[in-house]
């Protein structure tokens, strides 16, 4: 099996892209064909990778134009773009290099973050704009002795959303994300959500005005890129779409903005 | 010339941003302190996010007719260790259990629930009571997002993707650290009154693990570096069921909902092993049951058995176990609905670690440890599912208490040595470049892996593991004489692993002195040569002390018992 992988390096004038050939074994992971490849072919092909079981959210990346945890993603699901996920389009997703989708897989760094080398991302402001919208429980009063009373619907509801692993796979798949650098993106706004809805909350129920702004939950396009990307199943356009709908029975009525307004930005390397 | 290096001080820093990390950061920044974390990857990244289970705690909230109580779960924890946790330490986690259980619900974990709306809990094995509170099977990623959410919010400053390669020790402390930057190759000098080791484990020296890719153990290596004692090194838990071929953990919960562990016949065969437990012994003894059968034949071919969940039901998965059916589907391709999962034992969890006391101090002034990379001792020579996110928030609080009682009495170091420290490291990193490119450093990893796999793994003897460490001494030989492969400022993967895998033979050899020295088989050390337990020889903890000249002696320390008599180990 064929890789083509980006490559930059500080320094370098412009990224470019190598290919490497690695032999296929059953079972074989993205993740398993880089570190072959560094390990055995280039050592100095930089990505990161921690759990390599798809649950600490650390190798998003892109891959056949999807953004996808590498430890997840089975090289067989990739051949001939077998498994590929449609996705509304941005510019990270043209093709722009020389690409034979039926015999190689085409590996690129997560979209709409500044590389650091190779496929690695500087992930500082998709965690930045996680911290706007203050993600930290606001303890109820009064806090009880025990834990706090919870029905098992509302454990089931605020799993759909703590279940983020924060790897920034719907960061790099949102086409808002690509053009306005004011959009905290679907990440951010999922776990805004998340505290909205938890019952335990000081502020339960008035969360969500935090972002009710045009680039908040407003600036959302409703592509659902980032609910069809998250590896977790974690939904943000749903969570986009019910905190819009209970900000409009509120009497909010913002007006979505049309898309293409904002000037679009090039995400990646350079 | 070179550029003088960047010197950060603070009054403690932390070494490691998982959970035992962030609890402490949590606690001291509380306490007003000055604390900065340092981890190797971002904290989120951390192993502890991965722990699926649970954590135990004696809220009694599936009490039946029996009441549980801490005693009760201090009772589970010491006959589980095979009697060589010491018991005070035992103590105290299991009395602070359930505050800090409640304390971190309180902070925002969603843990799950019963009908009455309080936080559920699961039998899980060795334990005499569903004792087990669990956030479905992520509770790992749950408790960790909630402390990274605390500690942020408080403004916690933190050092990711710097890999620390030195503690600094003058004048019989502790004084700081060095640390590589990942992203651009340059090595900064951290100084500190007080420094918390809380690096985790160090499974990655095993062919068959579970742990993170990360897992390599660097936080013993630094403590050895400064002469301080590892204790307890050849306790390395095996768990049960990791999925054939990957590794990937599956959790001991499912067994707890239900799941049972059929060899190749469709025989239930934990009833030959332990007739009173079943799926739901402790871990050294279903993973020893599992390893018996594959080498007598009755697993599948390749070595694994089945655990079957297919009569838990599909609404039951969905509710408790829906990671290890996303995992299952996801890395082998069977829906555990409707059939069994391959599993077999590997690498789960180093009882082993830094010599430290119930406070959390080691024996160098100003060095402290917590969690999986400490050893108190509160697992001895086996732990129990559950303990260990219980053993990261209990002790990581407690080490940070010490350090704010501590910090009056430590001195602030002085930047000079901190300079020098940062200098003399730059000389050793760039000798290493000078030195490569000599032979594939990943190949003597791999060597390293499968000694410690075939020759330090469920079952031992003597003649095998001498081999062994013969192997792991040759092998850090040619550590030393490999190098590093390319220089390159930034991200240099190959740098980061050297500086892990020639960590790793260290650590290797510290298990393979200690298990050799212990002549009896106890808790997760079984010795096909000494099959029985010898209480009269061996209840002691072992000391691994590393010499100036490197050279490792094995010493020994006594277990503090008291509250329970030690007594035959059956379940």
């Amino acid at each position: 099996m064929k890789f083509r992988v980006f490559r930059y390096n500080p320094g370098d004038t412009g990224p470019h892209y190598d290919l490497f050939e690695v032999e296929e074994i059953p079972g074989m992971t993205a993740l398993a064909a880089l570190i072959s490849i560094q390990e055995q072919q280039d050592p100095g092909l930089s990505f990161r990778s921690s759990c390599r079981g798809a649950v600490c959210g650390t190798c998003a990346m892109l891959i056949n134009k999807v953004p996808r945890l590498a430890c997840r993603t089975q090289v067989n699901s990739l051949a001939g773009m077998k498994d590929q996920i449609h996705l509304s389009p941005y510019p990270a997703l043209e093709v722009t290099i020389p690409w034979d989708h039926d015999t190689e897989i085409l590996i690129e760094p997560l979209p709409h973050l500044p590389v650091v080398k190779d496929l690695v991302v500087d992930m500082t402001a998709f965690f930045d704009f996680l911290h706007t919208v203050n993600p930290v429980f606001h303890p109820g009063v009064p806090v009880p002795e025990k834990e706090y009373q919870m029905e098992r619907l509302a454990v089931k509801d605020l799993e759909t959303y703590t279940n983020c692993v924060l790897c920034g796979a719907c960061f790099g798949a949102c086409p808002v994300n690509s053009r306005n650098p004011e959009y905290p993106g679907p990440a951010a706004l999922a776990t805004l959500y998340r505290f909205h809805i938890d019952p335990r909350e000081r502020d339960h129920g008035s969360r969500i005005s935090t972002a009710d702004t045009k680039s908040g939950w407003w600036a959302c396009e409703f592509h659902t890129n980032c609910t069809r990307v998250c590896p977790k199943g974690v939904p943000p356009s749903i969570a986009i779409g019910r905190a819009r709908n209970e900000l409009k029975q509120k009497g909010n009525n913002q007006v979505i903005p049309d898309p293409g307004h904002d000037t679009p930005r090039r995400g990646q390397g350079n | 010339m070179k550029e003088s290096p960047i010197i950060h001080c603070h009054d403690l820093i932390i070494i490691g941003g998982g959970l035992a990390g962030l609890r402490a950061a949590y606690e001291a920044v509380y306490g007003g302190i000055n604390v900065a974390v340092i981890s190797k990857v971002h904290p989120l990244r951390s192993h502890s996010v991965a722990a699926q289970g649970g954590i135990n705690a004696s809220l009694g909230n599936a009490d039946t007719t029996a009441h549980d109580s801490w005693e009760t779960h201090a009772f589970d924890t010491v006959k589980g260790s095979d009697y060589l946790a010491d018991q005070d330490a035992v103590a105290i986690m299991c009395r602070n259990a359930p505050a800090a259980v409640i304390e971190l619900e309180h902070m925002g974990t969603v843990f799950s629930r019963d009908e009455a709306g309080r936080i559920a809990q699961r039998p899980f094995g060795g334990a005499g009571y569903p004792r087990t509170c669990y956030a479905a099977d992520r509770t790992g990623h749950n408790l960790l997002h909630t402390l990274y959410e605390q500690v942020t919010a408080k403004g916690v400053m933190f050092y990711e993707e710097y890999f620390v390669t030195s503690l600094v020790s003058e004048g019989g402390s502790c004084a700081g650290c060095t640390a590589l930057c990942i992203p651009d190759g340059t090595i900064a000098g951290f100084s500190a009154k007080a420094t918390l080791l809380a690096t985790g484990g160090f499974g990655r020296i095993y062919e068959r693990s579970t742990n993170a890719l990360i897992n390599t153990g660097e936080g013993l290596h630094l403590a050895m570096e400064v002469s301080v004692p590892l204790k307890d090194m050849e306790f390395v838990q095996f768990h049960p069921t990791s999925l054939y071929g990957t590794n990937i953990l599956i959790t001991e919960g499912a067994r707890g909902e239900g799941a049972v562990l059929l060899n190749k016949n469709g025989e239930r065969f934990m009833k030959n092993y332990a007739p009173g437990s079943m799926e739901l012994a402790p871990r050294d003894v279903v993973a020893r049951a599992i390893e018996t059968e594959i080498q007598e034949g009755r697993g599948f071919p390749g070595g694994y058995v089945h655990l079957d969940l297919t009569s838990l039901g599909e609404t039951l998965i969905n509710e408790r176990l829906p990671g290890i059916r996303q995992i299952s589907l996801d890395f082998i391709g069977i829906d555990p609905v409707d059939t069994p999962v391959p599993v077999q034992p590997a690498q789960h969890y180093s009882m082993g670690g830094v010599d430290v006391d119930v406070s959390g101090r080691t024996r160098l002034p100003g060095l402290y440890a917590a969690g999986e990379c400490a050893c108190v001792s509160v697992h001895g020579a086996n732990r129990l599912g559950g303990n260990s996110l219980l053993d990261t928030l209990v002790f990581g609080k407690i080490a940070a208490n010490s350090i704010i009682d501590d910090l009056m009495k430590l001195d602030s170091p002085a930047c000079s040595v901190i300079v020098k420290a940062v200098e003399s490291e730059r000389d050793r990193i760039d000798n290493l470049f000078h030195q490569g490119p000599g032979e594939n450093m990943y190949k003597i990893r791999d060597a390293l892996k499968k000694t410690m796999m075939n020759r330090f793994g469920v079952y031992r003897d003597g003649l095998s593991m001498e081999t062994g460490l013969t192997e792991i001494l040759a092998l850090g030989d040619r550590c030393r004489q490999a190098g590093v492969p390319l220089r390159q400022a930034h991200y240099n993967l190959p740098l980061v692993h050297y500086l892990e895998i020639s960590g790793m033979t260290r650590i290797a050899e510290t298990v393979a002195r200690c298990a050799i020295a212990r002549n009896e088989s106890r808790g997760s050390h079984a010795r096909k040569d000494f099959p029985l337990r010898d209480d009269d020889h061996f209840l002691h903890h072992s000391l691994a002390v590393p010499d100036r000249d490197g050279t490792i002696k094995v010493l020994t320390s006594p277990v503090n018992l008291g509250m329970f008599p030690v007594k035959e180990r059956a379940y």
